[in-house]
């Protein structure tokens, strides 16, 4: 078997190709994953979101318990798990559950049972950012786990204003990602496939229903 | 691992589905020329339309995306920090082999195709993996992985949709990113309602479910998950994953063990260049403002994290990519397999991507398949191009796809693989044509002639003396009827 040294002696033997040189970030040019000068972020991100098909809720933080809970009923979700990065509104979330007669699992404890995550009916987490422009959800393998945003067929994330960031500049260039884990993740809207005749079809192997709780700064 | 499969949610596929009468273990490009794989497609009236439909539609999108922003400014920095990352290949790996290796990745080294099968297949036997899901790799389709797998008792699902009726059907894909381009939904129905052993409704919602369900199955008791990789991060020793389904990120995270083929020419310096690179690859595949999964992982699960693979392990796949390096077909190594390529070229949209007789179609497919697999068996690629250009206008990276096929084409004459009869004819064309005399002399002869063979203009489909032009389309010898 082919070794590292002997892999990268055969890779560093051949010639050397033109280095035009690692660009600049700071002249980095414009693209459709940036916000535009004087765009708010939540607006932005509400519109970049509902365009791939996520439901979004702009709320006050006294709301979002209540919305989550809204949300399970409308979905009829039964096997409903939360993940941790929902602090600071997990107790809450849970007290709204109980009045509406739901129950709700940790995350962390189902996902040891692949068999008992595979068969969550909802998972509602938190997130580490959002990405306005793109629409996007960041979640980590820390927080919301690999697998917690698209286990279920429903997925609810609660964002607050401050987690938005503008673009992926933004987002790759801050510290959000470092404490991540050993996987961080974007997802924008419901899981889809086109592949048949093009027709496209939500909810193929990840959540049909996402549902994206904007909450207002206080 | 094996006890609680049967008991999991979702419904197993039958045994045996994934063991099609057709199995494509053979490529069929020493076999076959290009003319009879493309008559193949030619002969598939849908096919055609299906292609030329699904790649219009793509390209509309990806010129839609990008209104409003600079984009060619963008493609310039994409360009820039491909050909920075592959002028200092080697450099780049080492950093990225530490960094994995920091956060508990397991690396392996494969030179050749096959050293990358016995790696993948000696995993699993180690690791006594019976059943594996895999999200789409087109590396693993360069080195031929299932059939690898396969000889030593792995069971293998592929969990992209358009992948699992590829595999169903012992087919190939036909598109980089959308492998069943090529088939229409009755063919996908008449398949399901096989497995299923009783008639699907007819909807590719219903159809979709049915996958859904089998694939859920697997996921859920699979022993390893096997995928690609879409770029790697040099910084962070990070693996990118797209996908649309969710099944990238469910394939690396609910199996016990990941397992990653990737090809060395996918590093990236920085994670900040994905915010270059990111939106040019999704923008050019699919239109899409972003994949809606992207999924960037480095190591398997840490203390305290509710779910992840206990191992992952890398496998860097060279098979003929650093040959290229340092010479005057480099920057093919820069492309970042969007297909956009295939959606715009004119004999992609005709003759599909099996056509090309091994994994990559289109432009970037008549580049590669000769480099990667060899003059002898591939030289003949290069002509099936008509030199347009609209690759390089339309490749997010700006890869002079065109230049490339020129240059094979000459390394194909300078090799001897053009016949004598034929260099002759050009030679004697050349000197004609380069005469307005002669130009004018020749052209009104063979104008004249067609019209003795057109009826009311049209030279048809029906005549013996120009079949081979006139088999798929009439030629039009004079717009108006005289």
């Amino acid at each position: 078997m082919t070794d590292r040294a002997s892999f990268l002696a055969a890779i560093r033997s051949t010639p050397r190709g033109l280095d035009p040189g690692l660009p600049d970030r700071r002249d980095a040019p414009d693209a459709p994953t940036q916000l535009r000068e004087g765009e708010n972020r939540a607006d932005r991100l509400q519109a970049e979101a509902e365009a791939a098909s996520t439901v979004v809720h702009r709320v006050t933080a006294n709301d979002v318990a209540a919305t989550v809970a809204s949300v399970l009923v409308e979905t009829n979700s039964q096997r409903i798990a939360l993940t941790t990065d929902l602090a600071p509104f997990v107790e809450d979330v849970q007290a709204a559950m109980s009045v509406a007669g739901l129950t709700g699992s940790i995350y962390a404890e189902v996902a040891s049972n692949r068999a008992q995550a595979g068969a969550l009916d909802a998972t509602v987490t938190g997130c580490i950012a959002a990405v306005a422009a793109s629409g996007s959800i960041v979640t980590s393998a820390a927080g919301a786990g690999r697998a917690g945003a698209l286990i279920a067929p429903t997925h609810i994330c609660v964002v607050r204003d401050e987690q938005i960031v503008g673009g992926l500049h933004e987002l790759f260039d801050g510290d959000v990602l470092a404490e991540a884990g050993s996987l961080f993740a974007l997802q924008s809207g419901p899981s889809r496939s086109a592949d048949i005749e093009k027709v496209l079809i939500l909810g193929v192997h990840g959540p049909g229903n996402v549902h994206l709780v904007i909450v207002a700064p206080d | 691992m094996s006890a609680t499969r049967e008991d999991v949610g979702g419904t197993p596929l039958p045994p045996g589905w994934a063991k099609p009468a057709h199995q494509p273990d053979a490529f069929e490009l020493t076999t076959t020329t290009f003319e009879e794989r493309a008559a193949k497609t030619m002969a598939r009236p849908f096919a055609r339309g299906a292609i030329a439909n699904a790649t219009d539609h793509a390209a509309a999108l990806t010129t839609a995306r990008f209104v409003g922003t600079d984009h060619q400014a963008l493609r310039e920095e994409a360009r820039r920090i491909r050909a920075h990352a592959i002028a200092n290949l080697p450099d780049y790996l080492d950093q990225w082999i530490d960094q994995a290796e920091r956060k508990g990745t397991i690396v392996h080294y494969a030179s050749d195709e096959s050293e990358a099968r016995r790696i993948v297949a000696q995993i699993c036997t180690d690791q006594q993996i019976t059943r594996v899901v895999k999200s789409k790799s087109m590396a693993s389709e360069e080195v031929s992985l299932n059939s690898a797998l396969e000889a030593v008792g792995v069971d293998i699902y592929e969990t992209d949709l358009g992948e699992f009726v590829v595999q169903a059907m012992g087919d190939r894909p036909g598109h980089v990113i959308a492998p069943i381009l090529h088939r229409t939904k009755d063919e996908v129905h008449e398949l399901f309602s096989a497995m299923a052993g009783h008639e699907l409704p007819n909807e590719a919602e219903a159809l979709t479910a049915f996958a859904r369900e089998g694939l859920r199955h697997a996921f859920l008791t699979a022993d390893a998950g096997i995928s690609g990789g879409n770029f790697l991060i040099a910084e962070t020793g990070d693996v990118l994953i797209v996908t649309n389904e969710g099944n990238g990120r469910l394939t690396t995270s609910l199996p016990p063990i990941h397992i990653a083929l990737v090809g060395i020419e996918k590093v990236l310096p920085r994670r900040r260049d994905l915010a270059v690179l990111l939106p040019l690859l999704t923008g050019h595949g699919t239109g899409q403002q972003i994949t809606t999964y992207v999924s960037v992982s480095a190591g398997p699960r840490r203390q305290g994290e509710p779910d992840g693979p206990e191992q992952m392990h890398v496998v860097l796949l060279d098979a003929g990519r650093s040959a290229l390096l340092g010479g005057e077909f480099e920057e093919a190594l820069h492309c970042i397999r969007c297909g956009a390529c295939q959606n715009v070229c004119p004999v992609y949209r005709q003759v599909g991507g099996h056509a090309y007789g091994w994994v990559y179609g289109g432009p970037i497919g008549a580049v590669l398949t000769p480099l990667f697999r060899g003059q002898e068996e591939a030289g003949e690629l290069a002509q099936a191009t008509t030199l347009c250009g609209a690759c390089d206008d339309v490749c997010p990276v700006k890869i002079p796809l065109h230049d490339l096929l020129l240059g094979l084409r000459r390394r194909s004459d300078a090799d001897g693989h053009v016949p004598r009869h034929e260099q002759l004819a050009f030679a004697l064309w050349a000197q004609v044509w380069s005469r307005p005399l002669l130009y004018r002399a020749t052209t009104a002869v063979a104008r004249g002639s067609l019209r003795t063979l057109a009826r009311d203009g049209v030279v048809s489909a029906k005549n013996p003396l120009l079949r081979r032009w006139t088999a798929g389309r009439d030629l039009i010898v004079d717009r108006r009827p005289r």
